[in-house]
């Protein structure tokens, strides 16, 4: 459905996106995720027709976009981050006017019309002017103006920035829910929230696609080595705890969490960090190993948990890694 | 075709919704008004619309580029833009809807003055000579043309309406200016010509005086396309920046 080649795009000597290139099935919801000035919007407005690429192709549901624009942009729904919308029409006179730019059959408007209100809970809104109402509506208003002509691919710019907690939730069920019939392309610098609302991710950060995977896959990739934390108290037999759990089959380094040594005295809880050796035939969960060596030693364990090694981790490291910002020779 | 009617339909609404139409609106009936019934609706004055069309033409300086200076600019000052652009829209089909909004607003606001003509005929005796009139409104909007098409490329190249506005105001005044000075002055044989070409006040004296020359109205028509086709271009260069 989205067909995306090598882009690139500079202002001036800044490189906004220098290689991004992704495809997206029919019936997908994908997350594009990265940090602020990463080349999200960028990238997305040259999905959108909105900027002409330096370099690059865009196809949108089979219609090229240098070729034929206007066909492409056709079967595209779009909401950009900040909901631009004429402030002094109304709900209903704004959906009627996109309805008509999308060239949908004067019998066909009033039906169509209704359905995006209703879908976007706007029936109540549709004859106020879009400049009174607030930030929420305003982002319903451009979500309905998306799907108004009911088109195969939807993009969507950070469509929950700027919402209140209970508009989120519903904004999240409306992209759950377009998501079974159309082919949806979210942006946000929130991982939490592609998370929960995208079957797959693509981390985006200084203008490359950096991780480009199903959303499980993603998950799953960082939960197969995790490592522990463990508290423990030495005792004058045991004053070294490190040295016991270094012992354990599958260890692989032990970190101590303060950076001096001299904080960690025999009387003192020492909180350490064990990694796991993910050669080693004994990998996966240590806690319990941990729990039996430091039992039979008579040490003391006041915490002792698996590391979530969480997406957010990942996503860090990644945008961190590599190189310092571009500038074209 | 279908895309540029939508367009113009919801500018020209959005022009009466905005205080610049409105006021434009009102002064300009106001000031027309005044001349018709204290100069032109006197016992004694010949039956004839001059007073108004000299007043109009002026009139038209700053009204045309206050109507003109929002149609782009403003899209580009609310974001709106990234929703018209990304619309299946050629950009040729928004200019054209944009110029096509503003001229029927300014139509819109001609068309209460066909009222002066009524009082005339009804009251004047010998008759007003309809020459003279259908010429000077067909000159007083080949005039918007030329204006609205100046107007809406200085709109197409910043989002600032100020800046529109006085832009295309300081355009047209300077044509008209040089154009006019030129032509008084004595210049050698290639040049004086290429001046009486260009300037407007010949033309609209020749529309003046009733006379309908289609030389002059290919002349407005053409410049006008021209800007529009310029307008057209700035537009599309946004999308490269």
């Amino acid at each position: 459905m989205i067909h995306v080649q090598s882009l690139r795009k500079s202002f001036g000597r800044v490189l906004a996106v220098s290689d991004v290139s992704f495809s997206l099935p029919k019936g997908i919801v994908a997350g594009l995720l990265g940090p602020n000035g990463a080349g999200k919007t960028t990238t997305i407005r040259m999905i959108t027709g909105f900027l002409t690429p330096d370099q690059g192709t865009v196809t949108i549901a089979d219609q090229n976009m240098n070729a034929d624009a206007i066909n492409a942009r056709k079967n595209i729904g779009y909401l950009p981050e900040s909901a631009p919308i004429y402030p002094e029409m109304t709900p209903r006179e704004y959906l009627a006017h996109r309805a008509r730019l999308f060239g949908i059959p004067r019998n066909k408007r009033n039906s169509a019309i209704d359905h995006a209100l209703e879908r976007c809970w706007l029936n109540e809104m549709q004859s106020r002017p879009i400049g009174h109402l607030s930030k929420g509506y305003r982002q319903r208003v451009g979500l309905a103006s998306a799907i108004v002509h009911n088109p195969p691919v939807i993009v969507l710019d950070e469509p929950t920035n700027g919402l209140d907690p209970s508009q989120i939730l519903e904004t999240r069920k409306l992209m759950h829910e377009l998501g079974q019939t159309h082919t949806l392309l979210i942006s946000s610098h929130i991982l939490s929230e592609i998370q929960l609302t995208c079957q797959r991710i693509i981390i985006i950060a200084r203008g490359k696609v950096r991780a480009d995977a199903p959303t499980d896959e993603l998950t799953q990739a960082q939960s197969a080595s995790p490592s522990c934390t463990v508290e423990i108290l030495p005792t004058s037999t045991t004053p070294d705890p490190a040295a016991i759990l270094r012992a354990i089959p599958g260890v692989k380094k032990i970190t101590r969490f303060s950076s001096t040594d001299a904080s960690y005295t025999t009387d003192t809880w020492h909180k350490l960090k064990v990694d796991v050796d993910p050669d080693h035939s004994n990998t996966g969960d240590l806690r319990e190993s941990i729990a039996r060596a430091a039992f039979k030693s008579g040490l003391l364990i006041r915490e002792l948990h698996a590391e979530n090694v969480s997406l957010e981790r990942m996503f860090l490291e990644l945008i961190e890694a590599e190189d310092s910002p571009q500038e074209i020779q | 075709m279908t895309a540029a009617l939508a367009i113009a339909t919801r500018e020209y609404r959005s022009l009466f919704r905005s205080p610049a139409g409105w006021i434009s609106i009102a002064l300009f009936l106001l000031l027309t008004g005044t001349v018709f019934s204290l100069i032109t609706f006197q016992p004694g004055s010949p039956a004839s619309l001059q007073a108004f069309f000299a007043l109009s033409g002026w009139l038209l300086l700053p009204v045309a580029p206050a109507i003109s200076m929002k149609l782009m600019s403003d899209e580009y000052r609310v974001g709106t833009i990234e929703m018209l652009l990304t619309s299946p829209v050629s950009d040729v089909s928004v200019i054209a809807g944009k110029f096509a909004a503003a001229l029927g607003f300014v139509i819109t606001m001609l068309a209460p003055t066909l009222l002066y003509i009524i009082v005339l005929i009804v009251s004047a005796d010998p008759a007003p000579d309809p020459g003279p009139i259908v010429a000077g409104y067909l000159c007083l909007i080949l005039l918007s043309c030329l204006f609205l098409s100046v107007g809406t490329l200085a709109s197409a190249l910043t989002p600032s309406q100020t800046l529109a506005f006085l832009a295309t105001l300081f355009f047209l005044l300077g044509l008209l200016v040089v154009s006019s000075t030129l032509a008084s002055a004595n210049l050698p044989p290639p040049l004086d010509s290429a001046i009486a070409w260009l300037s407007l006040t010949r033309r609209i004296r020749d529309f003046a005086t009733g006379v309908i020359d289609l030389s002059h109205i290919v002349f407005f028509l053409s410049w006008s396309l021209w800007f529009l086709v310029l307008a057209t271009a700035a537009l599309t260069m946004r999308r490269w920046r």
